[in-house]
């Protein structure tokens, strides 16, 4: 891989109080490459995803976009920059439709002040009309049924759909970095075959776009990640590809226990 | 051959449509109508039972409801003009009752008000506790330019507006630190503040509050005398209703323009979801502070008007209890629903009014209405209504 970095985290540090939530974190991800993020549960993956994303502030090290330093910017501020991301547990606006929350995932693109929104109305009908129809584009690509259920409330959704409607939602802003947090969580193995579908053809069509997914499904982590990191009580263990690094000891005491590796390599 | 059939039913689906905006409406004035000129308590339960049944019949039957609403967002420009047109006519069939005029005044100011807090209470989910005092300060504003500096209605009315706003943004910057319940207690705070201020300020009165604002003058024409048109006579308060009803009008496309737009979904996301939308670029601050200017700015022109409506305004007009009865209003109607809205305040309004025996108990009526919506249906009696995109 030799694609020019777009992402690169250093140094980053997170404390809550007395309680470090994460040391001295480095990484880097290039333009079109996926980088798997694994650990046990509390080993800090959604805390890095958190500082990447602006909500929370890393109390030291920094995160640069294509070289630009973003931590301290508010969170509303760094998806405007690119970094789009979805959630561990969906956070759909559930009581919107579909379509809505596709439109709401393009903001940034949209200008529309107050004074626009009453005083002229026909430019800002025509700017929502145009998101509209990016949106029903978009939710077309990504899943033929889920453009079918647009007019429906986001709740109806079956578990699957909202997770590729949180997808769709993240591409509406047009991100350099899509940040993926479980996606696979709470699906079955077709479900989670489908994403895995779906996120491989996302990758074909937008080759520049660079993912970061957090992922306890070794199946998808084993297929789909370039490189693998692997996070354990808020510091990196290992990184490198999936091969390699589930070979490492440390990444097996970390997953399986030591006494259980033990047994293993026994 | 077919396209000739088509074209038929196309006219004839046209003109159901259209038969069915014009029945709701013609008949919904009418119910008003009736509602408004009853004096009998047992005519008025009457009204209301059948108002009950007619939402529970539409709650049962959704096709037929689907079919109105089709009806209506089909012949949207005619539903508009027929509205319009019925708001202009109805002072002339209440029987010159003045007490039937005040009361769609004061119904219509609270309407404002109500859809002015619907902003924040139904788009975005924020519990103000503030619009009485942004209410009072409109009116006080007003009231005092036209009492110390002669300014005329015209000018004092935006300037109102103006001053209200600027509070709103005062109120709104600090509250931007706390949320949820704690936001309610800062609004409530502020409400309490703004009435103890124009309590004991001496320049506002004090509780005697400010008396002797003159009534509005149009083209030598002033609002205290008889409205006369076509050699029609229509009390003076219809002044004031025609004032009123255009300000109601104003406050619906706000209402529209402002839900149709990236500011309403905006709002929309902050209230699913506040997290999610930051992170979809949403800056949360900013469109919660804008919800409360655009709620002070609405509320400073109701203000304004019942200052010169009424002649006499005093702090005891803009207490908690006000924001309070605003609030009810917005949770009844339905949130995040402009027609619903309405309906919450013309109800709320006019029922403690029409049945007198309970006027004691007024606060009790809000209480238990709150309890009650919030317990059987919390989406009010018209529930907000997915956004729909031309095509």
């Amino acid at each position: 891989m030799s694609a020019p970095v777009i992402l690169e985290g250093s140094g980053l540090t997170m404390r809550f109080g007395g309680l470090v939530a994460m040391a001295e974190v480095d990484f880097t991800l290039r333009k079109g490459e996926i980088l798997g993020i694994i650990g046990p549960n509390g080993a800090g993956k959604s805390t890095l995803l958190n500082i990447i994303t602006g909500i929370y502030v890393p109390s030291s090290g920094e995160v640069r976009l294509s070289g630009e330093r973003l931590n301290g910017q508010p969170a509303h501020r760094i998806v405007g920059k690119g970094i789009a991301r979805t959630f561990q547990s969906s956070r759909l606006f559930g009581d919107l439709s579909v379509l809505d929350n596709v439109i709401i995932g393009r903001h940034t693109h949209m200008k529309t002040g107050i004074f626009d929104a009453i005083l002229r109305r026909s430019k800002a009908e025509a700017e929502l009309a145009e998101a509209a129809d990016i949106a029903e584009r978009l939710l077309k690509a990504v899943s033929r049924g889920l453009y079918e259920q647009r007019h429906r409330p986001a709740a109806e959704l079956p578990q699957a759909d909202r997770r590729r409607l949180e997808i769709a939602r993240a591409l509406a802003s047009e991100p350099k970095v899509l940040l993926l947090d479980e996606p696979s969580s709470g699906m079955d193995d077709a479900d989670t075959d489908a994403l895995m579908d779906d996120i491989r053809a996302l990758c074909a069509e937008r080759p520049e776009l660079a993912m970061m997914i957090i992922e306890h499904d070794m199946r998808l982590v084993a297929s789909l990640p370039h490189r693998v990191l692997v996070l354990d009580y808020g510091q990196k263990l290992a990184e490198g590809s999936y091969e390699e690094v589930r070979l490492i000891p440390r990444v097996q005491e970390a997953y399986l226990g030591r006494k259980a590796t033990q047994n293993a390599q026994a | 051959m077919s396209v000739s059939v088509t074209a038929t039913r196309r006219t004839s689906g046209a003109a159901t449509a259209l038969s069915i905006v014009a029945l709701t409406e013609i008949g919904s004035a009418a119910f008003l109508r009736q509602f408004l000129l009853a004096e009998d308590w047992r005519v008025v339960v009457g009204l209301l039972g059948f108002f009950a049944i007619v939402l529970v019949a539409l709650q049962r039957l959704p096709t037929v409801e689907a079919r109105i609403e089709g009806a209506f967002s089909a012949q949207g420009r005619f539903a508009t003009l027929l509205g319009i047109a019925i708001v202009l006519l109805f002072p002339f069939l209440l029987e010159k009752s003045t007490y039937a005029l005040h009361l769609l005044i004061i119904a219509q100011l609270y309407a404002v008000l109500a859809l002015a807090l619907n902003f924040q209470l139904g788009s975005a989910n924020i519990p103000n506790f503030a619009t009485g005092a942004s209410y009072g300060i409109g009116a006080y504003a007003s009231a005092l330019l036209a009492l110390n500096w002669d300014v005329s209605f015209w000018l004092a009315l935006p300037a109102a507006a103006v001053v209200a706003t600027i509070f709103g943004f005062v109120l709104g910057v600090p509250s931007m630190r706390t949320r949820d319940s704690y936001l309610a207690l800062v609004t409530i705070a502020f409400g309490v503040v703004v009435h103890q201020l124009l309590n004991n300020l001496e320049f506002t009165g004090g509780p005697n509050g400010l008396v002797g604002i003159p009534a509005p003058e149009l083209f030598g024409h002033s609002f205290a005398s008889p409205l006369v048109i076509f050699g029609h006579s229509l009390p003076s308060q219809a002044n004031f209703y025609y004032l009123s009803a255009a300000l109601v009008g104003v406050s619906i496309l706000f209402a529209a323009r402002l839900h149709h737009s990236r500011i309403g979904l905006a709002w929309n996301a902050l209230r699913a979801d506040e997290l999610a939308a930051r992170c979809q670029g949403i800056n949360a601050t900013w469109y919660k502070v804008l919800a409360f200017v655009v709620d002070a700015f609405l509320a400073g022109f109701a203000g304004t008007i019942y200052a010169f409506y009424v002649g006499f305004i005093s702090p005891d007009n803009f207490t908690f209890l006000v924001s309070v009865t605003i609030m009810t209003m917005v949770i009844a109607g339905g949130m995040d629903n402009t027609l619903g809205v309405i309906v919450g305040a013309f109800l709320l309004t006019m029922l403690p009014e029409k049945l007198r025996a309970f006027s004691d108990y007024r606060i009790l009526f809000f209480g238990v209405t709150v309890i009650a919506f919030l317990m059987i249906r919390p989406q009010g009696i018209f529930p907000q209504r997915l956004r729909r995109y031309g095509g």
